[in-house]
């Protein structure tokens, strides 16, 4: 380990850093984007959702390295291509929590709302999404941290991301670097994903008093498995 | 009001949940819908507000086909409460109090003073309560929450189902008496569905009770339905000691009381074996200078005093509880003449003073009163009777 090396480069540190924060954070978010109003469709008809699952399973199990080889053709070497990619993968996590969560507001809750006079778009808006929000924040903190991990193997078709690290420090036998370079996804990992615990805690204020600290963590490191 | 007509629901597998019901439902009264499960009571109670839709026939609300109503505006013009409350997890108490006048775009802040204006009136500590959430609530405080919810914008009808069934029987006694209190004040058709007989003649004006198949089986008064059951099935279903409590419907100021046997404690004793010998009794209340009971003493007791006492000095049996005339029924003097160790029970007024007694063939003249006044009223059909009443 070679500390000095850390302030000495702390410029590309910084620049890698910031590029895998954009690929890990901007395709779950697009990612949710798409799962809300296909897990509404899969609640509402039911029979969509296994096929649909099924699907988005199969995408995740596709080496990520082979999505972006196939996705050049179309979409070059370039910030577009990972984030398509990523954004599949998401699909993977956040459809099933989105399901679950709108399918985890209760009958009776639902059925008040309904004799209450809410209309079935108001009803999603103001009643089910809100009830749904503590499981899609899990399962956008499991997108996240993964895709920030999964971000890294963009460098490999020249994408810039902290994966450099691993590829410059593998290439030059060069511990320190890919040591930092590790750190680093960690840290960004851990980082956004107390950002999101953060966002969640606002958003759900009825929930105070009721987190455990250690739920956080367990899923903040399963999430970095892959 | 309310009226089935001729209302049918079929479901897709067959099964027919209400079958051909005809039913009026009288404005400004409780109504309650009352049957075992599966009988299509809460069907009934759900076409109201178009949550089932029937397959044949006619709901009208104040002579409007409910049909003909966007859902929608129907609902919010109709309260609702249900068993498991329905409450929603994400928003305060004074919020989910407030969801039907936010619908109705009311200004939140008029919305909110509305909802602590219902916490008020369904007993609910507005200042510890407006901001707390459902979650942190007990069984019985989230069901009021669900009360003031139904009524916040102030909606003519109030479809209860089974509103208290899922609370202890302590908590469920005291919302009884909340919701007959609450009807006191604001008078609402109130339409309430249980599998409980005796909720429904504690609560109900009228009760309709179903046959399984969705049936009626009888519509009446709880006191006419526990008098003049139409057949065997109602019968059961009311309970074996129906006739015990049909006497709840009976006031105990038909009571013909005895006051020749009540003394006060200075009286010598004397003149209390005299007065009791006169009255035909065994036993003399004795009561305080201001005629509060204090205790009976027994005639052979007083005989072994010295003649120079008063009756204070007198072992005393003790009271037991005592009944009101002019609040409690006949079925609370029986009662009270049950537990009590000489047979003979005390009615007091307001200020606890001793009325007179009663005794077991007291208690029977007048049951055979009120129980033949109550039936000649029936023949002459002045106890009201509902037009869907079938038999």
């Amino acid at each position: 380990m070679v500390w000095s090396w850390i302030p000495q480069n702390w410029g590309l540190i910084w620049q890698y850093t910031s590029d895998n924060a954009l690929l890990g954070l901007v395709p779950p978010l697009i990612g949710l984007a798409i799962s809300i109003p296909l897990g509404v469709v899969s609640v509402r008809w039911g029979w969509v959702y296994p096929p649909l699952l099924s699907l988005t399973s199969a995408v995740y199990a596709i080496p990520s390295l082979a999505v972006f080889v196939v996705l050049i053709d179309y979409t070059g070497l370039g910030n577009l291509t990972v984030i398509i990619a990523l954004t599949l993968f998401s699909l993977c996590v956040l459809l099933p929590n989105v399901v679950d969560g709108l399918r985890g507001v209760s009958q009776p809750v639902r059925q008040a709302a309904t004799a209450m006079g809410y209309g079935e778009i108001r009803r999603l808006v103001q009643v089910e999404l809100p009830i749904a929000t503590p499981v899609v924040i899990a399962g956008l903190r499991i997108a996240v941290v993964s895709s920030i991990s999964l971000a890294s193997v963009a460098q490999l078709i020249g994408v810039g991301s902290l994966g450099y690290f691993f590829i410059d420090g593998l290439q030059r036998d060069f511990p320190t670097e890919i040591y930092v370079g590790a750190f680093a996804v960690l840290a960004l990992a851990f980082v956004s994903d107390m950002l999101l615990v953060t966002i969640g805690a606002l958003l759900t204020p009825w929930r105070r008093g009721q987190r455990t600290l250690g739920g956080v963590w367990a899923i903040s490191l399963a999430g970095t498995g892959r | 009001m309310i009226t089935f007509q001729s209302v049918t629901k079929r479901y897709p597998d067959g099964t027919v949940a209400v079958d051909h019901l005809d039913l009026e439902i009288p404005a400004s009264k409780i109504v309650v819908l009352v049957g075992p499960s599966g009988c299509g009571k809460t069907t009934s109670l759900r076409m109201i507000n178009r949550l089932v839709e029937p397959t044949s026939g006619r709901i009208l609300l104040d002579g409007r086909d409910v049909a003909e109503v966007n859902p929608s505006h129907l609902r919010r013009g109709i309260g609702y409460v249900i068993q498991q409350t329905g409450l929603f997890p994400h928003r305060t108490i004074e919020d989910n109090i407030a969801t039907v006048p936010l619908l109705n775009h009311w200004d939140k802040r008029k919305a909110r003073e509305r909802a602590r204006e219902l916490m008020d009136l369904v007993g609910l500590d507005t200042a510890a309560m407006a901001k707390r959430y459902p979650h942190q609530l007990s069984g019985g405080q989230q069901q009021r929450v669900g009360v003031a919810r139904a009524l916040a914008a102030d909606p003519p009808v109030l479809l209860m189902d089974e509103p208290f069934s899922a609370v202890d029987p302590i908590v469920r006694a005291s919302l009884q008496d909340e919701l007959i209190r609450l009807q006191g004040e604001l008078h609402k058709t109130v339409v309430l569905v249980t599998h409980d007989v005796e909720e429904a003649i504690k609560v109900g004006d009228l009760i309709a009770l179903y046959r399984p198949g969705g049936h009626l089986a009888q519509v009446d008064t709880p006191e006419r339905l526990l008098g003049a059951p139409v057949d065997d099935y109602v019968r059961d279903f009311v309970g074996f000691d129906r006739g015990i409590r049909r006497l709840s419907f009976f006031a105990a100021t038909a009571l013909d009381l005895a006051a020749d046997t009540v003394l006060t404690s200075d009286t010598s004793a004397a003149d209390a074996i005299q007065a009791a010998k006169q009255a035909g009794q065994e036993w003399v209340l004795v009561v305080d200078a201001e005629r509060r009971p204090i205790g009976w003493a027994e005639v052979g007791d007083l005989e072994s005093l010295p003649a120079s006492a008063a009756l204070g000095d007198a072992p005393l049996a003790p009271v037991g509880h005592t009944f009101r005339p002019d609040t409690d029924s006949l079925r609370a003097a029986l009662d009270a003449t049950i537990l009590s160790r000489t047979e003979r029970a005390v009615a007091v007024d307001e200020r606890g003073q001793v009325m007179g007694t009663t005794s077991y063939e007291r208690l029977r003249d007048a049951i055979r009163a009120a129980e033949e006044a109550a039936d000649r009223q029936a023949v002459s059909g002045s106890t009201p009777q509902p037009a869907g009443e079938a038999g």
